[in-house]
């Protein structure tokens, strides 16, 4: 399968310190790709990087076949890229419509917003119940699936996940993961940072560890053993 | 005496109402939008010299007057937002981004200064006639009297406070202030173009300015370059005792403002009358602090 998301030897770094010192790798159209590491390995500048919300030093980004390294976030959403963000970051001050609202703010079809609208509260009741309260009085849970909306509201080519299951029970979390598969299975991309690798090995194609701010595997899930992904993801390869 | 308190209570609605719609723009500005301009006060002045300039040049009339006014200070104000605001948005990734806001009043002070600088080499003297809002007599009930322009002014605070209102609750554009506001991050990551955003509403803050500078200079009939200093001293006392946030609390702080002003001034004199309302600011600030975060650390504005 052709990639659509392509990162070459990419920099990014914070002042002086370098967060990422040359990844590349790429996620295949229509697949599921997941990206494992430690806390503090660089996942999630990668995401930022890739979103424009950082702007990496150096290297390439190719999405779908035009580089995007360096350019605006609202840009990059036009494009058809949407992260869900580490944390949620819901907007507390804002009612559920109004998160959901803010996530189509590009789009202009009255129509299919309010369409796309009906299918989110379908998918996600719960949402619809809370339709009128602010984000911030949802429950950890449910702010996690109105950021997963808010991102679909944009109707994205590639949805960039960053640890969408941090901090959540794990009912919540296997629901997260049937959500994933349901998107997969509707035509979206995927690129998935987790630190729940068990469970993002069951649905990846395809992974890559990430260790100090550099890919050190790269592989399909049944390709290492998993306890071993599971030590290099939460530990790193320690060489001591 | 009933008769003083009544023509005093008159007075103070006219002072009153030019506050309150300084106020509602320094509440757009420092409440809803929490960005420390201390330049806003020195827009409102700019564009009144601005008017007032052309008007010593060429001739032109009220309406116009009204719309010059307004022009220069959506000039100064989208001048002040690129210069001071705007690199704080584009530091992406930066580490020292947090010390943006405090770099960014630092340099709107130092615009303040430039804005009464450019004021005074354009025009040197110390005051300026600017044309009357409404030449007749004012408006007579019995033995009281009202400025007619106390009227215009609270018309246009409240029109104002409500069109902000409808715009930042009923549009596409208020849903992305209030959505960058809120979590600047989720916004770009949501494709909203902050830099734009700001811009815009920085104009707007300044057209609100502008017009609160026309009205204000056309009832005083006169301009001087201590107008900023004034305005940004009113506005700010207002927008505090309305609660730092709320649109309808800044329309009534300042009305509350000038009245005490009005009052005080009868009672205790003109010297004592911008101490009496330093003093219950004072006051408000050590006895009641949460008064000033009621607005803000819940909702951005009602």
């Amino acid at each position: 399968m052709a990639a659509l998301l392509e990162i070459k030897d990419l920099v990014t770094a914070y002042g002086r310190i370098e967060a990422l010192r040359g990844v590349s790798l790429q996620v295949a159209q229509g697949s599921i790709t997941c990206l494992l590491g430690p806390n503090g390995a660089g996942k999630t500048t990668l995401m930022m990087s890739t979103a424009g919300i950082l702007r990496p030093r150096s290297g390439s980004i190719r999405f779908a076949g035009s580089e995007i390294a360096g350019a605006a976030p609202h840009g990059i959403v036009e494009r058809g890229i949407a992260l869900v963000p580490e944390n949620r970051l819901v907007f507390p001050h804002m009612t559920v419509l109004e998160n959901l609202q803010a996530g189509a703010y590009q789009r202009n079809d009255r129509d299919g917003i309010a369409s796309d609208l009906e299918r989110m509260f379908a998918r996600f009741p719960r949402l619809k119940e809370r339709s009128a309260q602010e984000g911030g009085t949802l429950s950890g849970g449910e702010q996690q699936m109105l950021s997963v909306a808010r991102a679909l509201m944009s109707r994205p080519k590639l949805m960039l996940m960053d640890e969408p299951s941090l901090g959540l029970a794990p009912l919540v979390v296997e629901e997260i993961f049937n959500i994933i598969k349901e998107l997969h299975r509707d035509g979206t991309t995927i690129f998935l940072v987790e630190q729940n690798a068990h469970m993002a090995l069951k649905v990846a194609h395809h992974f890559y560890l990430i260790e100090q701010g550099r890919i050190t595997f790269s592989g399909d899930p049944g390709s290492l053993a998993e306890d071993e992904v599971i030590h290099r993801a939460y530990l790193g390869s320690a060489k001591a | 005496m009933l008769a003083d308190l009544i023509q005093n209570t008159l007075d103070g609605l006219t002072g009153g109402a030019a506050y309150a719609l300084l106020a509602v723009g320094f509440t757009l500005i420092f409440g809803v939008l929490r960005r420390v301009n201390l330049s806003y006060g020195a827009a409102i002045m700019f564009g009144v010299y601005f008017a007032t300039w052309t008007s010593l040049n060429f001739q032109v009339g009220l309406a116009a007057l009204a719309a010059l006014t307004i022009a220069g200070a959506v000039l100064a104000g989208a001048y002040v937002e690129r210069l001071c605001f705007a690199p704080h948005y584009r530091s992406r990734g930066s580490p020292r981004a947090s010390s943006g806001s405090i770099a960014a009043m630092v340099a709107s002070f130092a615009l303040w200064m430039q804005f009464e600088e450019a004021a005074i080499l354009a025009l040197p003297k110390h005051l300026y006639a600017f044309p009357p809002l409404h030449a007749g007599e004012p408006l007579r009930f019995g033995q009281f009297f009202l400025r007619v322009e106390a009227l215009y002014l609270l018309l246009a605070a409240v029109a104002v406070c409500a069109l902000l209102h409808t715009i930042l609750y009923r549009t596409r554009f208020g849903l992305a202030v209030r959505a960058v506001i809120d979590v600047p991050v989720a916004a770009q990551l949501a494709g909203i173009n902050v830099s734009w955003v700001f811009v815009r509403i920085f104009a707007l803050a300044s057209a609100i300015g502008g017009l609160a500078g026309f009205l204000i200079a056309a009832s005083h009939e006169q301009v001087t370059p201590m107008l900023g200093m004034w305005a940004t001293i009113k506005g700010m006392l207002a927008m505090m005792l309305g609660g730092l946030g709320s649109l309808p609390g800044a329309v009534a702080g300042g009305l509350v403002l000038g009245l005490l002003e009005a009052h005080s001034q009868w009672f205790f004199g003109p010297q004592m009358r911008d101490l009496i309302a330093y003093l219950l600011i004072f006051a408000l600030l050590a006895l009641r602090p949460a008064w000033m975060t009621r607005w803000t650390s819940t909702r951005s504005a009602s």
